[in-house]
């Protein structure tokens, strides 16, 4: 007897029954149903604590937001707003300063540490883990630490610098808006020089011996060594630090808020910290203007990302 | 089968027992439902002395009314702040909470809940009742309040030779000499810290200003409706400004935090002066062990000094501090109201005033107050003795961008020497300057 039922109502089960049945040529391949249930768990976090307040801040940034339960609609408003913002701005100067020049210093000097390990430098071992150590100290130890380094009257910089009869160079580090935000990036690099030291010693080690052998016995010298051998082939790894370190940057907030708070007259502000003030520091109720900000900041980051994509996608491997 | 007649005996009683703890606790049932359990979020976790007020405070309402419970807990102001500023818009706040005047925007928001309903306003005083008026209705308890003080050290004031004047208050060029000399003794003048707080390094400024424009202009300078490039106004700067040319604050300021001023002022490296409001007592009246001034710390109270041809030299700021609120969307205002009203009270005024040596918004009677610290009380009314008020501080008439630039230039960068005075000026006129 036959059962298949005629019509439309064929096709579709046929289509059903494709999707919720394993493909018996490929038995690797599960049911939608058993994928279902593995990832369903995973999407509904992802999209609860993810996709969700994504789109509601995108959401937001088009109305003046007081309230959960009350809001007015205000169109491009605050977009407007934001581009019309002085502050917005000194933050984004900031914030692009400390992302170009930050990761430089970063992976500068994560490299050299890398090479004095690499070299077989007395007590490596012990500088190995010394040198890591800040990476997993958190922002708030590392900015309380620093802000003490810093400090005018007894900090370890001032008193270094007074002792070597440098009096005149001591300053108020994170006082004067000549010198916070580059005391800010130091403070960073410091603490990040460990984890780029870390990659690039392993990229060090996994570096083709034969050529280096090679290079020694042409009597290649040690900067010749490093500038034509070691640099190029550590590129693609030294170029990952640095946009990893980049978008990192892009959204520093954390240490910033611990040391200066965004000040003086905001110097050090990045567009993080002020997307925070304007949300919750400023005693003004409104989500949908520092929602506007994270949007317009949301996509400059994209921007660079997809920028660093298309200039060395061809060149380089990219793996952030 | 027939059971061993003890045995059954036995289990006769369990039930027994069994129904009787059951028909208590049915019994009880309705009167533990009715019994609430009210949040409190407040300040002040390591000021030990307004604390203990609260706790025991807290301890007498709940024994005097059972049916309410407390869950107090002490939250440091910028962890507080943050966390009701998200709560208060998805309905989980605390049904009480600490708020300062100038977050009166929560009031305007709806998100408080008034008081009119649940405490004794003739309890209050009418200046404190007036900081939390929104609409014609009271939106806090005014637990502290507090006049902006400009202590000092009265054994480094003799020691660089000067004595203070009969009415405690030095003219211009008595106390640009005074700095000058306290300066080139390797004293610092001042004692002030604002890497946590948008406001103490504004406030010698302010006072100043203040006598100098009179009450009038003054609330026009902080509404927007006189621009800081007023002569006056810039003469005031000027001055300031010298001043801290000659070393006036510590240079380590922008990354002192209020607390460690407290102890860079009694305890090391020590300074001549403090300008700070009349809550110095929360940090500094505790033992010295805890970060409180030395026993015999020999603590006076001066007034600000007066520039030549100040409006009203006996001008200065009283202001509403740390209040409780009442959230509007709580579940038990019931509660709430009834906790907030045992507070609002004239004997707790009075109680408040003998534990933290502070003023309240509560009415009170001073002459109550004993004790070891009595005197300093004492000297703390003589200072305030004839004095013309300004009610409320600089932050609590500046918001958003104006509030955010006053913390930025005027209490770090100004005061630190980075500015210029027509930069400030601008700065400030830029912000907060109303539309004409």
């Amino acid at each position: 007897m036959n059962r298949t039922l005629p019509g439309p109502a064929a096709g579709l089960r046929r289509t059903l029954a494709s999707w919720l049945a394993a493909p018996e040529a490929d038995t690797r391949r599960a049911a939608l149903p058993t994928i279902m249930v593995f990832l369903l768990p995973a999407l509904l976090v992802y999209a609860g604590l993810t996709a969700y307040p994504v789109v509601r801040t995108f959401y937001n940034s088009f109305f003046e937001v007081a309230d959960i339960a009350s809001s007015d609609f205000v169109g491009w408003n605050n977009y407007v707003a934001v581009l019309r913002d002085d502050t917005f701005w000194a933050a984004v100067r900031n914030t692009a300063i400390w992302s170009v020049v930050g990761p430089v210093l970063d992976v500068v000097v994560g490299l050299l540490l890398a090479l004095c390990l690499y070299a077989g430098v007395r007590f490596g071992r012990f500088l190995r883990v010394a040198w890591f150590t800040p990476v997993l100290l958190s922002y708030v130890v590392v900015g309380i630490m620093w802000v003490w380094i810093y400090n005018y009257d007894w900090g370890v910089v001032n008193v270094a610098l007074r002792a070597l009869g440098l009096e005149g160079l001591a300053q108020a580090w994170l006082g004067d808006p000549r010198f916070a935000l580059g005391s800010l990036i130091v403070t960073h690099a410091w603490k990040w020089a460990g984890f780029n030291m870390v990659v690039c010693l392993a990229a060090l080690h996994s570096l083709p011996s034969e050529v280096l052998e090679a290079a020694e016995l042409d009597n290649c010298g040690w900067w010749h060594k490093l500038r034509h051998i070691i640099v190029p082939m550590l590129w693609p790894t030294l170029l990952n630090l640095y946009i990893l370190a980049f978008i990192g940057k892009m959204k520093v907030f954390d240490l910033v808020w611990i040391m200066t708070e965004g000040g003086p007259v905001w110097s050090t502000e990045t567009v993080s910290t002020y997307v925070y003030k304007r949300a919750f520091n400023w005693n003004t109720f409104d989500l949908g203007y520092p929602s506007a900000i994270a949007v317009v900041w949301f996509f400059v980051v994209v921007g660079f990302v997809i920028l660093f994509n298309v200039l060395f996608r061809s060149r380089e491997r990219m793996e952030f | 089968m027939n059971l061993p007649s003890t045995a059954a005996g036995g289990r006769i009683r369990t039930l027994a027992a069994l129904a009787l703890t059951g028909l208590a606790l049915l019994s009880a049932g309705p009167a533990g439902a009715a019994q609430q359990t009210i949040t409190m979020w407040s300040h002040w976790p390591d000021e030990a002395s307004k604390r203990n007020f609260i706790e025991d405070r807290v301890k007498e309402f709940e024994a005097a009314t059972p049916e309410c419970k407390v869950n107090l807990q002490f939250v440091q102001k910028a962890d507080l702040y943050a966390s009701v500023k998200t709560s208060v818009r998805t309905g989980q706040a605390p049904d009480i909470f600490w708020l300062e005047p100038d977050e009166i925007g929560f009031a305007k928001s709806g998100y408080l809940e008034p008081l009119d309903n649940y405490i004794d306003l003739d309890n209050l005083e009418d200046w404190a009742k007036r900081s939390w008026t929104w609409n014609g209705k009271v939106y806090a308890m005014p637990q502290e309040a507090y006049s902006v003080e400009l202590y000092y050290n009265r054994d480094l004031l003799k020691k660089l030779g000067v004595e203070l004047p009969a009415n405690a208050q030095f003219t211009q060029a008595q106390f640009a000499d005074l700095v000058r000399k306290s300066a080139a003794a390797g004293i610092t003048p001042l004692a002030q810290g604002v890497a946590d707080r948008p406001y103490p390094g504004a406030y010698f400024l302010e006072e100043v200003l203040l006598r100098k424009l009179g009450t009038d202009d003054y609330g026009k300078l902080l509404t927007g409706k006189l621009s800081f490039k007023d002569p006056r106004v810039i003469e005031t700067m000027t001055w300031v400004r010298q001043m801290v040319d000659g070393g006036l604050y510590p240079k380590s300021m922008a990354t002192l935090k209020l607390g460690e001023s407290h102890y860079y002022f009694h305890t090391n490296p020590g300074a001549l002066m403090f300008p700070i409001a009349s809550w110095y007592t929360g940090r500094a009246f505790v033992p010295p062990e805890q970060g409180g001034q030395p026993r015999d710390f020999p603590l006076g109270l001066m007034n600000f000094p007066v520039m030549d041809g100040s409006k009203c030299p006996e001008c200065k700021t009283l202001a509403v501090g740390g209040s409780y609120v009442m959230y509007s969307r709580g579940k038990k205002k019931d509660c709430a109201g009834k906790m907030l009203k045992s507070l609002a009270t004239v004997e707790n005024g009075n109680k408040w005033m003998e534990a933290v040596l502070l003023q309240t918004g509560v009415k009170t009677d001073p002459s109550r107050i004993q004790g070891i610290h009595a005197a300093y009380f004492k000297e703390l009314q003589q200072r305030s003795a004839g004095a013309k008020f300004f009610i409320g501080t600089p932050l609590h008439y500046m918001s958003g961008k104006c509030g955010d630039t006053f913390a930025q230039v005027l209490n770090r960068a100004f005061p630190g020497g980075f500015l210029s005075v027509e930069q400030a000026a601008e700065q400030m006129d830029a912000a907060c300057k109303a539309p004409s």
